[in-house]
């Protein structure tokens, strides 16, 4: 009771039995803790909001019902009971209806032994649980690369929501669902892996039970090899770009992360292999370059007739001129330079990142790099990665010297921009926003105001359009390619919905200045204008033509999708195979062509390019070098490293890949060339360099065509033609 | 607002597709869990696309009384071929049609004394893709006593005491008067409204609510829908006189989400008010003002309870709150806060308007004022009626209600839905009054009054009554989440008999064990009632239960039969 002595800002109450002196305000449960009684708890912690949802900590003040400690503030005069029969028998129970759904040992109780829970349980003499067992298990989730999740263990105390939230404002962990059927989810239900969690391990850290725990990442680690130095967290967190950096998550990822010493001339990562890591240099220089040669695969055609042996050569672009194909003068790479047409060399130095894509992506590396002096580099996993990109102080450095080095390059290297003045590349450098998507995310949605403008800098954009009934992908855009115009200058509607297809980043260039550079250089106006026009008509052939045809089975197929295929009529065909001869003949040997394939009437849809209209194979090149013409149809670039992704990526084998034996810098020699065999990416070029496909050419029963499947089909589909 | 939001979403795509959320989360900056976390709690929101036909059966208490297991077998049978995409056939909790039960919903239209073939109809043409419309029937025009004005009343004869009030501004003698007349909130709680109301009057913030609860959701509670619909300007007028009395300059009227009429109703009538300058930023001329608005609920029994109510006024999970702080001083969005029951709100221009004398003549022997209540179960006459507060039990149940239908005996009624618990026939003598109630082990509650025949099996009433509050608990704390669940778990094993008298013991021990942590630490009323069914059966049926257990015996014949059994499989893991 509050007596005349007690001073102001103070209470007493009665805490079992004996008065105690307390600041006011403070909860029942700080109360009790101040004067030495802890009163059990799993909901609670000290640094998060009370919410009084487990009632473990229920205490007695005479009440009807007992009340949770941890959300009651004493009051003057307050007689509160920690420990009568009546508390602690309500409290056995409370553990005892947990511990019955309770995985007893959980994960952690196995690990380390300090399952909150099974310690509560054990203590209160309620480790054996007389009531039901949940019947319908809740479930894991071990999509994430960091932490596990079994929902079973959950007891809803809340605590990983409120550390996403109040501790690190992340705001992907809520409560889902209602009543005995609740349990926690990641954004709108998704797999932990597959939401916005950036695995900061806050809720890991949080959590008393073995519901959210760190996935041993030591199993995967990347420290063996030599000249790898792991690291204690606290050396990590010396390090400007860790600051902020949950040190739990550092200690909990121990080997995802190692800090390598590569001498002059160590080869770092080479060009087409597959990866999983990202490199940020420390100290030195290192050398990034595309080592496969730079040229045109060239099948030439000799004056001698069409079934002598062709050889295919590779060619300087100058003297192969191609239709349709860029004049791009910079190759983008996985890093924040871009390489030069001419000369695909460039410089990286302490404070660059690479290799993120093939992190965050798993993409083939898109360049080779060499130390050009000894380097110390930070090689590390996704999560690592992951986490250092959503630190703030590290982000901003990035952009920064991205803003500064590559910026300019990336704009100048959309040949539209070519244009801009230097003053206005200044001003962009600035103003423009960079951000990041995740897989999946909508980035623009059609229908909705436009009201900015993106240049895609990692990743790919998948462009569809929605039409009654589906979907239509227009495009997928990657580095270099830029979006968003159509709906800026035209109804200030977006036309198309723009999607993340993996980890996607893009400069956004705000509607402001989009019209401030439309309206000072015409000549960006005019390019742009043409595009969009050139894109809104291709668009618009293309949903007349989902709106002019519905056969199912002809969608089934796949052939809907296709702008061009070689059929072979099989009331003709006596498979005398002269097509696939003639193909390998033209080819070098190799042929492009397989006599097999999906029978749609009397036609055999013979296993070669169909030009998709969703070309699955130029999803993920690392350097950007498969794309199509306006007209659709697929090309690949000089620039093809030779991972083999889109050979991969082809749903019907129709890209092979073509060795070619070059000289390169031998880099156990210094200054010396050795010869290699160096691959390049092929798919029926039609035979480009000759009147007519050499396998329509050479069928002798005028079974083999090359046909627009719709065209062709249209009087079999019940259509008239669609063009 | 985030259900305005989400029901437009809802509304243009039948469920809420994944890019919608997404783009809802872009354009309100509201994370994506905070959607998820919100549609996934309210069972008016479809996160996948619902069938065509989407039959809900009710199942509680006045509805399972009147063959709602039977329909609902019925109605399986019926489409036992159909698609799943075509029909889903699920229970739902009471629908507020106790009084013409058995009630279904199907596409959130409610259809009342359904038969299978009813439904099947109905179901076909929702299937087709024809509109399906909910019947109103003709509610005939009833004569109050507790309207002071008079059925047919004209508007300017009506709002009385809300235009003298406005004059005279004696609002001190508004609560005064409360206080005399000793009016107690009807919602179920009993709080004296004299006491609420001051409490907000003499809280110093500027910005004050009042809050109508127009939620019944408890089984078998169906006044308020009475009222709403032949009294909507007597609510009107206690809200107003509530803002005018404390402060409060705007008003929420809450209502469930099954109560199309009656919004219509409300609305048409807030429109006359605006209309006559009753309600406004100046109410006739006066520099009062008070604002009002419908707020329908996303659904669910939760909402009733006062502090998930105001959450869920505020878009979030409709989770009750940690008390204190109480309403009166933290309520909606942490300002001072009236909330009252529809009934309550109507007593009060009662009161103003006739006079403290009057309000305590209407009661019977020493109880006060009038108290509407909804009869329903194994009656004769179904149906909400307007009783003198202190009525015995029978004469609202033999007089009012016609009786025990169909010649058969009375067994035992509830005075006020499950939470009241079921007394035996033997205690029909009872007196429908707080006081008389609550000495009798139960409570006056929301008046409704569930009947139950001598064909009845308690024990399937008291695990339907468990069952109710597992569907409808919200989870946030552990007692109620869990322990509503290892309750119904335990009661359906009793109800599948055959247990050794040793298991037998061991279950009761543990069952009180488990109703006193419920009752102790539950952080609202619902969890701390979830005991009360089956406690007043095991008090006043014991032999019943006894028989089901232990000799594998129902005395009525209802549980162990092979429908039975089918039923119950399928109801006993978690909701879907």
């Amino acid at each position: 009771m509050t007596t005349a002595a007690t001073p102001p800002g103070m209470v007493d109450i009665t805490l079992d039995g004996n008065v105690v002196r307390v600041p006011a305000g403070v909860s029942v449960f700080d109360a009790a803790r101040m004067n030495g009684v802890n009163i059990p708890t799993l909901c609670h912690l000290q640094n998060q909001t009370p919410v009084g949802v487990c009632r473990l900590c229920v205490v007695d003040t005479g009440a009807r019902v007992l009340t949770a400690s941890c959300v009651r503030t004493v009051e003057p005069g307050m007689k509160v009971v920690t420990n009568s029969e009546k508390v602690l028998n309500a409290r056995k129970t409370l553990l005892e209806l947990m511990m019955s759904d309770h995985p007893s040992p959980c994960v952690r109780q196995q690990n380390s032994g300090d399952c909150e829970l099974e310690m509560h349980a054990r203590a209160a003499g309620a480790s054996q649980a007389r009531f039901a067992k949940r019947t319908v298990a809740r479930g894991k989730d071990d999509s994430s690369l960091a932490i596990a999740v079994d929902h079973d263990a959950c007891i809803l105390c809340d605590r990983c929501i409120r550390g996403c939230d109040e501790v690190k404002s992340n705001f992907v962990l809520g409560r889902m669902g209602k009543g005995y059927s609740a349990g926690i989810a990641f954004d709108l239900n998704s797999p932990m892996g597959d939401s916005t969690c950036i695995s900061c391990g806050e809720c890991m850290v949080s959590c008393p039970t073995g519901a959210l725990t760190n996935k041993s990442v030591v199993g995967t680690a990347i420290a063996a090899g030599p000249d790898a130095q792991g690291f204690e967290a606290e050396d990590l967190l010396q390090i400007p770009v860790f600051k902020g950096v949950s040190g739990t998550f550092l200690e909990l990822n121990r080997g995802a992360i190692v800090k390598r010493r590569f001498r002059k001339g160590d080869l770092m990562c080479r060009e087409g292999e597959f990866g999983s890591t990202a490199f940020y240099i420390l100290e030195g220089k290192a050398k990034v370059s595309i080592s496969t040669p730079i040229a045109h695969v060239k099948t030439q055609g000799g004056a001698k007739g069409f079934f002598k042996r062709l050889t295919s050569t590779l060619v300087a672009r100058e003297e192969d001129k191609r239709e349709g194909e860029t004049r791009d003068r910079t190759i983008p790479i996985d890093a924040s330079v871009d390489l030069s047409y001419g000369n695909p060399v460039a410089e990286l130095g302490p404070g660059d990142l690479f290799g993120e894509m093939t992190c965050m992506n798993f993409y083939p590396r898109s360049a080779t790099v060499v130390a050009e002096s000894d380097v110390v580099a930070f090689e590390m996993l996704r999560n690592v990665l992951d986490i250092m990109l959503k630190n703030k102080t590290f982000r901003a450095q990035l952009d920064q010297t991205y803003r500064r080095r590559a910026l300019e390059n990336h704009l100048r290297g959309v040949p539209m921009f070519a244009d801009l003045s230097a003053d206005f590349i200044e001003h962009l450098k600035e103003s423009v926003e960079l951000q990041r998507f995740a897989p999946g995310q909508t980035i623009a949605l059609q229908g909705e105001p436009a009201d900015c403008f993106y240049l895609v800098r990692i990743g790919f954009v998948k462009i569809s359009e929605n039409y009654p009934g589906g979907e239509m992908v227009l495009a997928y855009l990657s580095r270099g390619d830029y979006f968003g115009e159509i709906g800026l200058l035209g109804g200030g509607i977006r036309t198309a919905t723009c999607t993340a297809l993996d980890h996607v980043e893009v400069v956004r260039i705000s509607g402001d200045d989009f019209r401030d550079m439309v309206a000072r250089f015409p000549s960006v106006r005019t390019g742009l204008e043409t595009v969009a026009s050139e894109r809104r008509a291709a668009n618009q052939q293309r949903m007349q033509m989902v709106h002019n045809v519905s056969i199912d089975q002809f969608l089934s197929q796949g052939l809907m999708e296709a702008q061009s295929l070689l059929i072979l009529d099989l009331q003709n065909c006596t498979r005398c195979d002269a097509c696939v001869n003639a193909c390998a003949d033209a080819h070098d040997g190799v042929t492009r062509l397989v006599r097999d394939g999906l029978r749609f009437d009397q036609y055999l849809v013979a296993t070669s390019c169909r030009q998709c209209r969703d070309p699955l194979c130029m999803v993920g090149c690392p350097v950007g070098s498969i794309r199509r013409r306006n007209s659709l149809e697929v090309i690949i670039e000089d620039w093809c490293i030779g991972c083999g992704l889109c050979a991969q990526n082809c749903p019907y084998g129709n890209i092979n890949l073509h060795p070619f034996e070059v000289m390169v810098d031998d880099p156990e020699r210094a200054g010396r060339k050795k010869a290699a065999i160096k691959q390049k990416a092929t798919s029926c070029d039609l035979c480009t360099h000759l009147k007519e496909p050499s396998c329509v050419y050479a069928c002798p029963h005028d079974a083999a065509h090359r046909v627009d499947p719709r065209t062709f089909f249209a009087e079999m589909l019940g259509q008239g033609s669609t063009k | 607002m985030i259900f305005d939001d989400l029901r437009a979403i809802q509304l243009r795509h039948g469920f809420l597709p994944k890019a919608e959320l997404e783009g809802l989360s872009q354009r309100t900056q509201t994370p994506l869990y905070q959607l998820h976390s919100v549609a996934s709690f309210y069972p008016h929101f479809h996160l996948v696309p619902p069938a065509k036909a989407e039959i809900r059966v009710c199942a509680d208490m006045s509805c399972r009384l009147n063959g709602a297991c039977e329909l609902r077998a019925d109605v399986e049978r019926r489409f036992a071929d159909a698609r799943p995409e075509d029909v889903q056939i699920r229970d739902v909790s009471c629908l507020g049609r106790c009084d013409h039960a058995p009630a279904v919903s199907i596409n959130d239209a409610i259809f009342t004394d359904v038969s299978g073939e009813h439904a099947e109809e109905i179901a076909r043409r929702a299937i087709r893709g024809e509109d399906i419309h909910e019947p109103h029937p003709e509610q005939a025009r009833v004569e109050c006593k507790a309207d002071p004005y008079g059925d047919g009343a004209a508007q300017n004869e009506r709002y009385d005491v809300v235009r003298k009030l406005a004059q005279s501004r004696a609002f001190e003698n508004v609560i005064a008067q409360l206080k005399a007349a000793e009016l107690r909130g009807m919602g179920g709680a009993g709080f004296p409204t004299s006491m609420k109301w001051d409490l907000v009057r003499k809280e110093a913030d500027p910005v004050k609510y009042i809050v109508c609860n127009a939620d019944e959701s408890e089984p078998g509670t169906i006044k308020d829908r009475f009222i709403m619909t032949h009294l909507p300007h007597l609510l009107i007028e206690g809200m107003i006189l509530a803002g005018m009395v404390t402060g409060a300059k705007r008003g929420i009227l809450y209502i469930r989400h099954e109560y199309h009429l009656q919004e219509e109703i409300l609305g048409e009538e807030i429109r006359r008010c605006y209309r006559a300058g009753l309600l406004g930023k100046s109410i006739l001329g006066t520099p009062l003002a008070f604002d009002l608005e419908v707020f329908v609920s996303p659904g669910g029994y939760i909402c009733g309870e006062e502090s998930a109510l105001l959450e869920a006024i505020e878009g979030h999970r409709a989770e009750p709150r940690n008390k204190p702080p109480f309403p009166v001083q933290a309520g909606l969005w942490q300002k001072p806060t009236v909330i009252n029951n529809v009934e309550t709100f109507i007593n009060v221009p009662q009161i103003l308007a006739r006079g403290v004398d009057w309000f305590a003549a209407q009661g019977a022997g020493v109880s006060r004022g009038l108290k509407f209540v909804g009869v329903s179960g194994h009656v004769a006459r179904p149906g909400i009626f307007e009783v003198a507060m202190g009525t015995p039990m029978r004469e609202v149940i033999f007089k009012h209600a016609g009786g025990i239908r169909g010649g058969r005996e009375l067994k035992a009624f509830a005075p006020s839905g499950p939470s009241s618990g079921y007394l035996p026939a033997s205690m029909v003598d009872v007196r429908l009054d707080f006081k008389a109630l609550a000495e009798a082990g139960s409570m006056l509650g929301s008046g409704a009054i569930v009947v139950c025949d001598d064909s009845t099996c308690m024990l399937d009433m008291a695990l339907a009554a468990v069952r109710f509050y597992r569907n409808e608990s919200c989870g946030k704390c552990v007692p109620c989440r869990v322990g509503s669940q290892k309750m119904t778990d335990m009661l359906v094993r009793w109800t599948q008999g055959g247990l050794p008298e040793s298991q037998y013991l061991a279950d009761l021990a543990l069952l009180e064990e488990l109703s006193q942590a419920m009752s102790l630490t539950s952080i609202c009323g619902l969890g701390q009632i979830v005991p009360a069914p089956i406690q007043s059966v095991l008090k006043h049926f014991r032999a019943e239960i006894d028989a089901h257990v232990l000799k594998g015996q129902c005395p009525s014949g209802i549980c162990f039969t092979p429908a039975a059994r089918a039923g119950e499989a399928q109801r006993v893991g978690i909701r879907p």
